[in-house]
């Protein structure tokens, strides 16, 4: 019994992203998911299940965000509800569970964020290990690009390759926040240490704004909207451990196993893959995420960059949309919701096709990862 | 005024390592049962389940496993460090721990280099474990 193409992604819900003055974190919950039962073809009553992804430090004098009063201010009363804390990357796995099991018929996936405190970038370490001065998710994370430096000899020529080619996408989408600002070579070298090794532009971005997207069955998808983008594979990896006491800083990360179990899922290899949307909260991770999945050996990644090109016109594209780097930090839903979009033929300028000089996409490969480097999820998704 | 910097807060599972910096000395806890020495503390051993664990001391010699140099404050107690190295310290006895690498340019740490502990008293209370270049 195989849930592969089963199960689909049938509505996506975007809203104003990037910054975004005069609304609340709440605001954008609502709006990311009034759009996207509504892009489904569907109304409030059609929604029995929402899941969403964890939420950060209430901003003062606002409502924190609960499953519950999402579901409030939504008008429904969901036979699921679900709020994943800490980085558990199981959103799919709850939505396709509950369908599968007939406890569900449509599932409202969700994460939206207000961004004034700024909070994101110091996500909550260990107090511990605060008084050493170690904060943030890009702190764990450069700890980690450190060592793959010292151990597969990669660094930041090979991030450069994965920053420019994410912005030359994000100059293709009009949403994308650094849409119209161009970086080069030579401008990503400019760039200020965040934390070294990682320099801004190594970094994902802050958003304001929100993303959701409707999981249903593939049968009931048929009647919807759009094209169906079914499930084909999914997998699962969670080493777990922080990543100080980890042996996997330079690799093989949780990503290899949850490519491995989406690839087999799937029953395709690397070569049917059209094009990666991939969790890329730093440069790094997008390296390790393509390096683990198979695509090249430790440190050869520069190389394989340059050769296969991962921009407009490359060979395999990465992040179509400009990604977590520069279009907006939504989670996972980022590199989905994208997935989603260019499967179903929506992504304008930036769409895969003849018009581009590519074929029609029929699968691609999408990412989720959580903490650091502790959580993976590969969902592969394809054109039904 | 200079902000000050955040202080641990020990807890019931890691009380024993702070009041062993205290005394100047690196302890980590390590199973009865199996031998591993582990870390951060927890009321169970992490590879056997037993709950007998011993606080073992460690001769503070290590090589740094990995590291980064902050050029940005995200907490203002350490603007006036800038920049200074966090580092995973890999001890000899086998535990890894995260702490700065002090008494070094930042432009000298480097992966694998020999570093062994360097005591910070940061009041009568706390003294803080921190690593610097060992011969």
């Amino acid at each position: 019994m195989t849930i592969k193409d089963k199960y689909a992604i049938a509505g996506v819900g975007y809203t104003p992203q990037g910054r975004v003055e005069n609304r609340t974190t709440m605001s954008f919950y609502l709006e990311a998911c009034r759009n996207a039962i509504e892009d489904a073809g569907l109304t409030k009553q059609d929604i029995d299940g929402l899941v969403l992804y964890r939420q950060f430090q209430p901003v003062p004098g606002e409502e924190e965000i609960t499953p519950y009063a999402v579901a409030h201010h939504l008008g429904i009363s969901p036979n699921m509800l679900s709020q994943e804390a800490n980085c558990a990357r199981v959103h799919l796995y709850h939505a396709i569970a509950a369908l599968e099991a007939g406890l569900c018929k449509n599932v409202l996936v969700c994460y939206a964020d207000n961004t004034k405190l700024g909070n994101l970038s110091e996500a909550k370490m260990q107090s511990q290990n605060q008084v050493f001065g170690y904060f943030g998710a890009a702190g764990g994370y450069a700890m980690a690009a450190q060592r793959g430096m010292h151990e597969n000899g990669t660094g930041p020529e090979t991030w450069a390759e994965i920053a420019v080619a994410q912005r030359r996408w994000a100059a293709l989408n009009p949403n994308a926040y650094l849409n119209g600002k161009p970086l080069t070579h030579e401008d990503y070298f400019n760039t200020r240490y965040v934390v070294e090794p990682f320099r801004l532009v190594d970094c994902c971005l802050l958003s304001d704004g929100g993303r959701a997207c409707v999981v249903t069955t593939a049968e009931r998808a048929k009647d919807m909207p759009h094209p169906v983008v079914t499930v084909m594979g999914m997998g699962q990896h969670n080493p777990s451990t922080e990543i100080v006491q980890s042996d996997w800083m330079a690799g093989p990360t949780g990503a290899k196993k949850a490519g491995q179990t989406a690839l087999s899922m799937a029953g395709i290899t690397l070569d049917d893959v059209d094009a990666c949307q991939l969790y890329d909260c730093f440069t790094y991770t997008v390296e390790m995420t393509l390096q683990d999945l198979g695509y090249f050996n430790p440190g050869e990644g520069k190389d394989w960059m340059r050769e296969t090109g991962t921009g407009p016109g490359g060979k395999l594209p990465v992040n179509t949309s400009g990604g977590q780097l520069c279009e907006a930090y939504f989670m996972g839903l980022t590199p989905l919701a994208e997935g989603v979009m260019q499967l179903m033929g929506r992504c304008g300028e930036r769409q895969l096709g003849p018009a581009t000089g590519y074929k029609d996409p029929e699968i691609i490969l999408c990412t989720d990862n959580g903490a650091i480097l502790q959580t993976h999820t590969c969902m592969i998704l394809g054109r039904y | 005024m200079t902000i000050q910097k955040p202080l641990p807060v020990p807890n019931a599972d890691n009380k024993i390592f702070w009041d062993a910096c205290k005394r100047h000395e690196l302890v980590f806890p390590r199973c009865r049962e199996c031998g591993n020495q582990f870390w951060p503390a927890a009321f169970i051993c992490p590879a056997c389940h037993a709950d007998q664990l011993e606080w073992v001391p460690v001769s503070g010699k290590g090589r740094v496993y990995s590291f980064v140099v902050y050029h940005q404050a995200f907490h203002p107690g350490f603007e006036s460090d800038l920049p200074y190295v966090a580092a995973v310290i890999q001890l000899e006895e086998g535990p890894r721990f995260l702490s700065n690498v002090i008494n070094c340019p930042v432009d000298q740490v480097h992966c694998e280099m020999p570093v062994s502990v360097v005591w910070d008293d940061i009041d009568p209370q706390v003294s803080l474990p921190k690593f610097q270049p060992a011969a």
